[in-house]
């Protein structure tokens, strides 16, 4: 039901593959907040064609004879996905710096855009620029244009190798290496988000630093008589509490086996001793009334409502919401990164850029992966990132990261981000390993488990049965 | 019309010759006049039935080529349980959005033919008949609010006292698919009640007359005279809301998208999920046929009871 | 008719209870819409400040402008031309009763049961082969095929049940059949046909899942169908959803309470005679 669903707004962003490297190679790199450059990557010091550091601008167009957007009028088709402002407000700043380019810009929400992509891609009047939704079977169907002459010509070869390996197909139809099919215009994470008025209230000082510490903390609140975890779980936004379950996955047991069931690695299965731990754990939460009531009908739009308002001590969430938890809660939202099962351990995120691509017919190819450069190198651009988006803009290792507006959660992401990276803890989404295995399995299988037509085990199983049908067919 | 073929030109007069030319030209010119509206019909309904049951018998995925599978799309639809949940979602459906709506409809407009003949009698006719106009999709809007827990359902049942069934109504694995026909029931009820009133203002008068004078009150009366009389016109409902059942797409797709679980999956929705999500086409059109076999099989033999006393 | 005093009660109670059941929704959602914008109403409770300005607000962020035009757009692209070739076939079939006239309503009429669901698939790779995907050309087309079964059975109810003697009348005066349709049963139908008129334009205005398959442009939609983005678009904001939910059914609406007595003669006659 992802296409009624897939509002998973949540889901979307953690959406394309990060390899696991990737964030750690990106966070470090570019992460290390502002004003350090801190990561030795000799190749990466200067990018010629980027025009370096600091000064990336529209003289770095001029650099290069490579692709640009030229000096003719260009008008840029693109389709960009409903509510959010970030490709809106860069796309406003490029025509600015580049007065020849407008745009023609069509949106709709996540839900339709991931059923329209292979029809416009294949259409008569092909995108320059897609937000993807998914990109193994556009790929090879042949519709999404290989980026690889741009990774040349602008020299994204620089970048921080794990930054694109997200975007990269294998001719065999793997994530992870092989040619390059699509840029992010920034890179996401997920964790907890608090409410510093609430957890004050049940008496959090510091962020938990295990499970049972955090399982301590949501009785406390559920005593408190207050809404422990806001949460969505409603089929048009698709499961929500696939984000706490497959924290608890990282929790109890190593990212490695979640990654490859997620690139549909040989004989991978989700069904595995430590994610029944975890999904135990969760349908405990649900039965010890952690979550709403109501959380099967909640939208991913009301849940954040909901918090804004005070609803909820905790919710699991991306950084792609830190302007609206800005706006709705000023200063009063915290964030910390889901801990590990033992004090000490490991502690690992779902991360993912937010994927563009280029339709393979597109009439301004060119000028569409020049904006795609320019988002990641230019100064501006990289600060609309931050303060728009709320998430890490890549790009070259040696650019910082501006800084994020003081007293915003955005800054506390950001670290988060850079211990994720030290931890290696980098995941792609559970939600992304097939098609529809968030709308065909997760979704309705987290549905029942709230409802109490499935347990623990009968989850995975169930998903797992979903994913083997998928890949069989 | 068989005047053509019967004549055998050398034997006729000129006179008629001359009419059944006439008569011939006058049939071709009817023909052209049939043919705009027939092109379209054919182009964009009956051509693409075609097509959607030739799909049907493939493996394609909208883009790459398609492989022949024989009818295996059609034990999927009949064998998978997801598939199979749909189709007896849709004939749940059927009670809420034919069963109830026709049955209250009788009543209500036997209550107006009796006790509200007047001006009660009109507005309520328009009233009941609102929902009718607007889209689907805003009804679906509307009550997607309404049944959510802090909606006015809730809080009018909380005001009552019973505090302890209030729920998300369409979140409920229970209630889900009975939330969905409330709304399909607020959607048609006065479409039936107008329609079947329009019916009773022509049953004979007498009828009623002579009944009254052996003393039948109201429930006599509409078992034995109203719901007779009424045979074509309940006939007629059944069938529009029948359709209107098996087929819902709008108020599903909004409310609920189908969910939770699969609970309010009706094919409509899994043929839009198949066909542009999972890109099955062959699989989703294998479900489309079916649908549409199933309501032809239930709207048939309603056609004969409607017409058996004509 | 004699009706006793407990009946008498008990039937309006019964029949108040219903109207009330059937507008509390739309009074649930204006309410609703008249709470600030970006707060959380819950049930109906009659705003301390009322907001008139979500109206405005609504019409600006959801580009009503845009929409109404584009609606407007396919009503009339797809009415006039439904409306007049169903007119035509209908004569054709219940007047000028051709050769295989009754296998011609049989077909027209197998399309009443059919659910769009199936034949939307092929609807849309079609649209696609021929380049109208995306355009309103997509939804215009396949839905004057689909208002065809519809409009050629209640046109031919029509016209089957006029007395002869007009035509007659006509075809002594040496008059061609399309100086007898243009000229005399044109005129004659005027009631039917705007009937079917309105609701085509009803039906073309609320139509969704052509709209949602078909093109992917909100703008470009129908209204029906930019509902839909406009739910996912705003649903954080449940006062200035309600409100556009508002504007986008006052046409409709205003349509039926302007031509009432059509609306549900055309509805119910087209489907007795079903």
């Amino acid at each position: 039901m992802a296409s009624l669903t897939a509002e998973a707004l949540g889901a979307r962003r953690v959406r394309r593959g990060l390899a696991t490297v990737v964030v750690a190679a990106l966070v470090l790199a570019g992460c290390a907040g502002p004003g350090t450059a801190t990561t030795p990557t000799p190749s990466a010091t200067s990018a010629a064609s980027t025009g370096g550091g600091a000064s990336a601008g529209p003289s770095a167009s001029a650099t290069a004879t490579g692709p640009s957007c030229g000096t003719d009028p260009v008008e840029l088709n693109a389709y960009f996905e409903t509510g959010f402002e970030l490709p809106f407000k860069l796309s406003e700043e490029f025509t600015k710096q580049y007065p020849n380019v407008t745009w023609k810009i069509s949106q709709d929400q996540f839900t339709n855009l991931m059923t329209a992509t292979p029809r416009l891609l294949s259409g008569d009047n092909p995108p320059d620029l897609i937000r993807l939704p998914s990109m193994v079977s556009l790929v090879k169907d042949g519709l999404l244009k290989n980026l690889d002459e741009y990774v040349t010509a602008f020299g994204w070869d620089k970048f921080p190798a794990a930054q694109l390996a997200q975007n990269r197909v294998g001719t065999d139809g793997t994530r992870g290496a092989g040619s390059l099919y699509a840029a992010g215009l920034n890179y996401s994470l997920t964790g907890v988000f608090y409410s510093k008025k609430l957890a004050q209230q049940i008496g959090m000082t510091a962020a938990p630093a295990t499970v049972a510490e955090f399982e301590d903390l949501l009785k406390k609140a559920k005593d408190a008589g207050l809404v422990p975890i806001m949460a969505w779980n409603a089929t048009a936004s698709g499961g929500g509490l696939a984000f706490p379950l497959q924290n608890l996955m990282a929790a109890y047991g190593p990212t490695g086996p979640i990654n490859d069931w997620i690139f549909q690695k040989q004989a991978a299965t989700i069904d595995t001793p430590t994610n029944l731990t975890a999904a135990q754990h969760l349908q405990q939460w649900v039965q010890a009334g952690y979550f709403p009531k109501d959380v099967n009908a909640i939208e991913y739009t009301d849940a954040n409502a909901r918090f804004g308002t005070g609803e909820g001590v905790f919710m699991f969430n991306g950084d792609w919401q830190n302007a609206a938890y800005d706006k709705d809660q000023p200063q009063g939202v915290g964030f910390f990164v889901f801990p590990s099962a033992e004090a000490g351990g490991k502690v690992a995120a779902m991360s993912a850029p937010l994927t563009y691509g280029i339709a393979a017919k597109a009439k301004n190819a060119d000028c569409a992966a020049f904006f795609l450069n320019w988002v990641a190198t230019n100064a501006k651009a990289r600060e609309i990132d931050v303060a728009v988006g709320g998430s890490n803009p890549g790009g070259p290792p040696d650019l910082p990261v501006p800084p994020a507006a003081a007293g915003s959660v955005t800054n506390e992401t950001l670290s988060a981000g850079a211990q994720v990276s030290k931890d290696d803890g980098a995941m792609d989404f559970i939600a992304n390993a097939t098609g529809s295995i968030f709308a065909q399995g997760w979704t309705p299988e987290l549905q029942k488990l709230v409802g109490g037509k499935q347990d623990a085990a009968g989850l995975l199983k169930a998903v797992q049965a979903q994913y083997e049908k998928e890949l069989a067919r | 019309m068989t005047h053509a073929r019967l004549a055998r030109p050398g034997r006729l007069d000129r006179r008629r010759t001359a009419w059944l030319a006439a008569v011939r030209r006058r049939h071709v010119v009817g023909w052209l006049f049939v043919l705009p509206a027939l092109l379209f019909y054919a182009a964009f309904v009956l051509q693409p039935l075609a097509l959607t049951v030739q799909y049907s018998f493939y493996r394609w995925d909208g883009v790459g080529p398609a492989t022949w599978v024989g009818l295996r799309n059609y034990a999927a639809v009949l064998s998978e349980p997801k598939l199979v949940e749909t189709l007896f979602n849709a004939f749940r459906l059927v009670i809420f959005f034919s069963l109830i709506p026709v049955g209250l409809g009788l009543v209500t407009a036997s209550v107006i033919q009796r006790v509200a003949r007047g001006r009660l009698g009109t507005v309520s006719r328009t009233v009941l008949f609102l929902p009718q106009v607007i889209p689907l999709v805003a009804a679906g809007i509307i009550w997607g609010r309404l049944l959510s827990l802090p909606g006015l359902v809730n809080q009018t049942l909380a005001a009552v006292g019973l505090e302890d069934v209030t729920r998300a109504w369409l979140g409920d694995f229970d209630t889900a698919l009975p939330a969905v026909g409330i709304i399909g029931i607020w959607v048609l009820l006065g479409f039936c009640t107008v329609l079947l009133l329009t019916g009773m203002t022509k049953i004979d008068s007498a009828l009623y007359e002579s009944a009254r004078l052996d003393g039948a009150g109201w429930w006599p009366e509409f078992r034995a005279i109203t719901v007779p009389s009424l045979r074509h016109e309940i006939a007629v409902c059944l069938t529009v809301t029948i359709i209107a059942a098996l087929a819902a797409f709008d108020i599903v797709y909004v409310a609920t998208g189908g969910g939770p679980g699969n609970a309010t999956a009706v094919p409509g929705i899994q043929i839009y999920i198949l066909a542009f999500l999972e890109r099955q086409v062959g699989l989703a059109s294998a479900l489309a046929v079916v649908l549409v076999l199933l309501v032809l099989l239930v709207i048939l033999p309603l056609q004969r009871i409607s017409r058996g006393d004509d | 008719m004699q009706v006793g005093r407990g009946e008498l009660i008990a039937g309006r109670t019964l029949l108040l209870a219903l109207m009330a059941i059937t507008v509390l929704p739309f009074i649930s959602l204006l309410t609703t819409a008249l709470h600030p914008s970006g707060s959380a109403p819950a049930g109906i409770s009659w705003p301390a400040d009322p907001q008139w300005g979500n109206f405005v607000e609504a019409f600006k962020v959801a580009n009503m402008a845009t929409l109404l035009g584009s609606s407007l757009w396919i009503v009339i692209a797809v009415v006039p031309v439904a409306l007049l070739i169903a007119t035509m076939a209908g004569f054709a079939i219940g007047l000028l009763r051709i050769p295989g006239a009754r296998w011609l309503l049989l077909l027209f009429v197998f399309g009443l049961t059919l659910p769009f669901e199936g034949i939307i698939t092929p609807l849309y790779f079609l649209a696609r082969q021929i380049g109208i995907l995306n355009t309103r050309l997509a939804i215009v087309l396949p839905l004057i095929g689909l208002f065809m079964p519809f409009g050629v059975f209640w046109m031919r109810a029509h016209f089957a049940n006029l007395p002869n003697e007009i035509t007659e009348a006509a075809r002594v005066d040496g008059a061609s059949t399309w100086d007898l349709f243009w000229r005399i049963h044109v005129p004659l139908a005027r009631a039917p046909m705007a009937s079917l008129g309105i609701l085509m334009s009803i039906w073309a205005w609320n139509q969704f899942l052509l709209a949602l398959v078909l093109v992917e442009d909100p703008t470009q939609r129908t209204m029906a169908g930019a509902l839909g983005a406009f739910q996912g678009h705003y649903a954080t904001d449940i006062p200035l959803l309600c409100a556009g939910t508002i504007l986008i059914l006052l046409p409709t609406l205003a349509v039926f309470v302007l031509f009432q007595r059509q609306v549900i003669a055309a509805l119910l006659q087209g489907s007795v005679k079903g």
